[in-house]
């Protein structure tokens, strides 16, 4: 179970009603149940990293902007700035967090139906249905 | 027979004439020659054996099952590359394009010239062998009904830059252009060992077995006996029961070039090059940004490519489709501008820069496993800008509206054609770029001479009997083209050879 403040860095990389077209959340679709099988299946250096990554955005990604720790106390787009600044760190190893942390999330928001259906990807899970597609 | 030992564990000690120990290109070749000439063989495989029918279109269940480390086996140097490899019954064949490229005269000749090795590997034995798989898998251009937008682009652009640009051939028959070909064929179209010469050698009584990580070959004397290993959980590598597999008439090798060596080493081989001249083939992608629908979801996953560059810039231009997950994870941003970026996916394209580095790494065991060490020289990072300059401008002139760098130290995007100059100018540090490293090659290279290299021209491992490595691993250097086919065509060769030599 993620904590509180791990949430709130999940919920400003892919906020809830920040986008016309893409509504929902990383936390609207089913992270938590998502995250539990990530727990119980990934690789334990994907998962140390994942922490470790969610751990340093909560408490260094503040200091980049000159703001105290931890990320959790600040308003959506001071978080965003924090860890914008993270991703666009001189320090390879915080990019490399931010990318981890968006590839982790990105394996729950981009296999929810309607995030597909939102960006176009065409239905075909079902090969049969596939198959009888002109 | 298939024995899957995650579902099935048991303790086993049998014996064949030959042990074959990888089921990807290379080992299910080679068991599709030896079968045919009625030889007992197991073939051993540590990924899971994952049916046609279990392949979704999701990225996590995929990336459990079919690859290794969950694609998150990384080389390390400046920077961490993730070393893609299928890890499942079929190897990297089930993941890959199946893209279909002979050893070209310009890479095979310097074999010949400079590390004597044609004898050992005709050109014109592997032509035949080319002729053959071609015919048997089905090697055909990407049809265009099947390109897609993604692909078609790259043909517009090509015809309106004046640069060579191709369908890529391919081993499939019936591709439908779903864009799945990275999470398993959901059709069997795309014939991959799972569909192709596994089948086949199992129908003519060979025995595969899946989730089965073999220890160590046995060595009795400087002859291979056989292997030992354990079935085991292909997820959490927890053993389940040992194996003992012996070989009346050998040990073939086809573990690739990360797993070889470190096999190899366990049993015992002991020679410097072991491990060391690890080469590949990174790639670093653009994305395009069309004002026109372009659902690079639609099409084959992987259509169509640009050469004109493979021998003055030691690069090629290919198409790619990558799933929902993974594109949305490349695309710059967090919070509201992310999801703007995401939000524009289906106007997106995504061709890749494929690069021949000069670099050579090394493949040991470290204590915390396969430490792999890669890193680009001065001139693949000089290669790679050139050609990231000439996708944008192929980009452009196929009308997309901005290109997205996803460089560290670039803008954000490009906008317009003469920006492309900024990529050919861009960072010299591989750190500010995002590879994957495909295609992998020379950590237990083949030489004439005993101290030049591991694997002697017969395939036998130097100064053993019985001991043959067949996979890429052997090879002494990169190729600039997709390798599956060369690796198929060689170990074709090698099974005939060693069939020969075992009378």
């Amino acid at each position: 179970m993620l904590s509180r403040r791990s949430r709130i860095v999940i919920d400003t990389l892919l906020p809830a009603q920040a986008h016309p077209t893409l509504a929902v959340g990383a936390l609207d679709n089913g992270f938590d149940t998502f995250y539990s099988d990530f727990e119980r299946t990934a690789k334990p250096a994907f998962r140390s990293g994942f922490r470790a990554a969610l751990f340093t955005a909560t408490w260094l990604s503040p200091l980049l902007i000159l703001r105290l720790p931890p990320l959790s106390l600040y308003a959506r787009p001071t978080r965003e700035r924090a860890l914008l600044a993270m991703d666009s760190s001189r320090i390879y190893l915080l990019r490399q967090m931010v990318l981890l942390l968006k590839t982790v999330v990105c394996l729950s928001y981009g296999a929810d139906p309607a995030v597909r259906a939102a960006v176009g990807y065409p239905r075909q899970a079902d090969a049969a249905t596939f198959k009888q597609a002109p | 027979m298939i024995i899957d030992g995650e579902k099935e564990p048991r303790a086993l000690d049998e014996t064949f004439d030959y042990v074959i120990v990888g089921s990807g290109a290379a080992g299910a070749t080679a068991a599709r020659v030896l079968v045919d000439q009625g030889a007992r063989l197991a073939i051993v495989e540590e990924g899971p054996a994952v049916t046609t029918a279990e392949f979704g279109d999701q990225a996590f269940p995929a990336f459990r099952r079919l690859f290794r480390d969950m694609g998150l086996q990384l080389a390390r140097g400046r920077a961490f590359i993730p070393v893609i490899q299928g890890s499942c019954l079929g190897g990297s064949t089930v993941i890959n394009s199946a893209i279909v490229w002979r050893i070209p005269a310009d890479v095979w000749d310097p074999w010949n010239t400079e590390f004597g090795l044609g004898q050992a590997l005709p050109l014109e034995t592997l032509h035949q062998n080319w002729d053959q798989l071609e015919r048997e898998l089905s090697a055909r251009p990407t049809a265009p009904e099947i390109w897609g937008e993604n692909n078609r682009l790259l043909a517009v652009a090509g015809e309106r830059s004046g640069m060579a640009a191709n369908p890529l051939r391919r081993f499939e028959n019936g591709c439908r252009g779903s864009a799945r070909c990275s999470t398993g064929c959901p059709f069997g179209a795309k014939q991959s060992m799972l569909v192709s010469y596994l089948p086949y050698a199992s129908e003519r009584g060979a025995s595969i077995f899946a989730s089965a990580h073999v220890d160590k070959v046995i060595l009795s004397g400087d002859r291979a006996a056989g292997v030992t290993g354990s079935f085991h959980e292909s997820q959490t590598k927890r053993r389940l029961a040992p194996f003992t597999l012996r070989a009346r008439q050998g040990v073939l090798i086809a573990a690739s070039a990360i797993q070889t060596p470190g096999l190899l080493a366990r049993s015992g081989i002991r020679s410097r090059h072991l491990g060391a001249h690890f080469q590949g083939h990174p790639g670093a992608g653009l994305v395009g940004v069309f004002t026109e629908n372009v659902n690079l979801w639609s099409g084959a996953t992987q259509g169509f490519e640009m050469d004109q560059h493979r021998l003055d810039g030691r690069y090629k231009i290919e198409t790619l489709s990558l799933g929902p997950e993974t594109l949305f994870a490349r695309l710059p941003g967090v919070g509201g501008h992310w999801l703007e970026n995401i939000s524009q996916t289906g106007h997106m394209a995504l061709w890749v820069v494929q690069l021949r580095a000069y670099a050579q790494g090394s493949v040991r065991q470290g204590p915390f496993g396969t430490d792999i060490r890669f890193d680009l020289t001065r001139q693949d990072m000089i290669n790679l800008r050139k050609g990231l300059r000439v996708t944008a401008e192929m980009l452009f002139a196929a009308g997309a509206r901005e290109v997205i760098c996803g460089i560290h130290g670039l803008p954000e995007r490009l906008t317009n054609p003469d920006q492309a100059r900024l990529l050919e100018n861009g960072p010299d540090n591989p750190a500010s770029y995002t590879f994957a490293l495909s295609h992998l090659f020379g950590t237990a290279r083949m030489s004439v001479q005993p101290g030049a290299g591991v694997v002697g021209t017969d395939f036998s491992v130097h100064g053993t009997r019985g001991l043959y490595v067949i996979d890429s691993s052997l090879f002494p250097t990169n190729l600039g083209v997709n390798p599956q086919h060369a690796i198929m065509g060689i170990a074709m060769h090698a099974a005939h050879k060693i069939s020969q030599l075992n009378g």
